[in-house]
């Protein structure tokens, strides 16, 4: 059986959005047979990369199941469109990087997933400065 | 290709590489076994004595009985040897007559035996002439008799450790059962619904910038020169107090010692360990006197810094006035003002928790050479200055922020290097919209 994937789409090819801009996807599943499928997440989400522990919130949050008569097949080609909010907007630093994408997570049965995710980028990307002289400092309690 | 299943890993912070299904039984088991104990500690405690209690002083009918004998019991226990009192009491009921060993109905022994004593004592034995005393008799078996009814203090500490285990137990598995089987993103969702002032909600925005720190403790208080007076970060009255308590802590425990050394010199009998161990400790005591006496001059001789500033909260690219007024009596090399931004990463390292910093932005606003402060002749400057256009606007997360600051610092020779900080806030600049 070849490799499941999750694919997703932006609207945008350059994946730059500015804050209160409508976010429009697409995505489906790859390499699966639909009875295969439990439920599937879908979430729009920050989090941070660097020296510290990782802090991350969800934007958007959608969570349906394959019995769902509501929704459609996972398998299929599903649409998913958000408006991004204000703040916070990425951002690449010395020890912090903020980082916004769209994660989906399809739940298989026997406890087993697959997680496919899209970054993209939230505002102009505030970049640091020239390096500051100063050292990095440590402190400990 | 899922990984077999590892009991132990590598730990860094929330940064695991054990297995996490593991973990997830390893925690229902935990918390299980509390709401067990707890259960069970609860239960039994509730048949074996308050119940019983309950009915001592509710369900038993009073009678008279007579006090034939009275003993100290004893026994062997893990805590060495416990005592109880307890009477041989006679008494006739319904035509019938008893006779039997009794006291108080949880029979619990304890080891201070003065106290059980002084409860016996108040049972007269006299064999010739044997006295009444009151006693309480369960109706449904007229044999268990009591001559002391009441309930036991000891079961209100009781109930707290019982209880405590419960709610450990309880409110544990209501935890594991919230996150069994969700996904990160799951969780994060189920914690923003409980505390939404600090994160942001499932699309909904917490305020018109989320993850931006409030500015409100900036903005309530009005200046004299401009609009805002920035509250200071770091108050150098609460530095001279952490000096003042260090130094009287640390060398109240030095003259302690002292004392306790010089007496066993004086008796002849030196204590070296404790003479050689006073040395350095002595030295350490008066490092720190110098360094409140240091910090009480600072703050005597600078005095406290105001800051003030026209608009608030700051956007990239905007342009602001800033006022600084700094009284003292010294004479500064020079005294510089600057708009710093910093980074902060917290993370756990084994037990610890460390934060690392890093200064990403500084912009200096202004700088003064030799400036000689008088007293009533303060220091006072205005200048403009502008947020750069591409920074980034303050951020705080539990983990991670990103803050924005005003800085003043200052060198005089012969004095320490002083510096003040006053926090301001960056929001995104807002957008210029096509449509």
């Amino acid at each position: 059986m070849s490799e499941a994937a999750v694919i997703i789409r932006l609207d945008r090819p350059s994946r730059v959005y500015e804050p209160g801009d409508v976010l429009s996807c697409e995505f489906f599943v790859e390499g699966l047979h639909a009875c295969m499928v439990k439920s599937v997440e879908v979430s729009v989400l920050w989090h941070t990369q660097g020296k510290g522990e990782e802090d991350l919130a969800v934007h958007q949050f959608h969570q349906f199941s394959a019995e769902d008569a509501s929704c459609c097949d996972p398998l299929n080609p599903q649409q998913f469109r958000t408006v991004l909010p204000n703040s916070p907007l990425s951002y690449r630093g010395r020890i912090i990087d903020i980082r916004w994408c769209v994660r989906v997570r399809v739940f298989l049965h026997r406890g087993r997933e697959v997680v496919g995710e899209q970054a993209f980028q939230l505002g102009s990307s505030p970049r640091v400065a020239a390096p500051v002289p100063a050292a990095a400092t440590v402190s400990a309690s | 290709m899922a990984r077999a299943l590892r009991f132990y890993g590598k730990k860094r912070g929330n940064r695991r590489t054990d297995s996490r299904q593991f973990g997830r039984w390893g925690e229902l088991l935990f918390f299980c076994v509390l709401l067990v104990v707890g259960i069970g500690g609860a239960a039994a405690t509730l048949l074996t004595v308050v119940l019983p209690e309950w009915r001592v002083n509710h369900d038993f009918a009073a009678h008279r009985c007579r006090v034939l004998d009275a003993r100290l019991a004893k026994k062997e226990s893990d805590d060495g040897v416990v005592y109880r009192p307890e009477v041989l009491i006679e008494y006739t009921l319904d035509g019938r007559s008893y006779q039997t060993w009794t006291f108080d109905i949880a029979g619990a022994y304890t080891a201070d035996r003065a106290a059980q004593e002084a409860r016996l004592a108040a049972f007269v034995v006299d064999r010739q002439e044997p006295r009444e005393y009151p006693c309480w008799y369960d109706p449904l078996d007229p044999s268990v008799v009591v001559v002391v009814r009441g309930y036991s203090w000891w079961l209100w500490p009781l109930s707290v450790v019982w209880g405590a285990f419960l709610l450990t137990g309880f409110g544990g598995l209501v935890y594991t059962g919230l996150h069994w089987g969700r996904s990160v993103e799951h969780r994060a969702v189920l914690a923003q619904r409980v505390s939404p002032g600090t994160l942001l909600g499932n699309g909904h925005a917490g305020g018109e910038f989320p993850f931006v720190p409030s500015d409100s403790d900036i903005t309530n208080s009005p200046g004299t020169h401009l609009k805002y007076r920035l509250p200071i970060g770091n108050s150098p009255g609460w530095v001279l107090m952490a000096a003042l308590i260090a130094a009287a802590v640390w060398n109240t425990v030095v003259a302690v010692m002292a004392v306790v050394a010089v007496r066993g010199l004086l008796r002849g009998s030196p204590d070296w360990p404790l003479v050689v161990f006073l040395i350095p400790s002595a030295a350490i005591g008066l490092g720190l006197l110098a360094w409140f006496v240091r910090e009480l001059l600072v703050t005597g001789a600078i005095g406290p810094t105001l800051v003030e500033i026209s608009d608030h909260p700051l956007r990239p690219g905007g342009c602001y006035d800033l006022f600084v007024l700094q009284p003292g009596r010294l004479t500064f090399q020079q005294i510089a003002v600057s708009l710093v931004c910093q980074e902060d990463a917290t993370y756990r390292q084994g037990t610890n928790t460390r934060t690392e910093s890093c200064e990403v932005v500084r912009q200096e606003l202004l700088r003064r050479e030799q400036v000689a402060l008088q007293a009533g002749a303060p220091l006072q400057v205005q200048c403009q200055f502008v947020v750069p256009e591409s920074s980034m606007h303050s951020f705080k997360a539990p983990h991670n922020s990103i803050s924005w600051k005003i800085v003043v610092e200052g060198s005089a020779v012969g004095w320490p290097q002083y510096r003040r900080t006053f926090h301001v806030v960056v929001v995104p600049r807002q957008r210029s919209r096509a449509t």
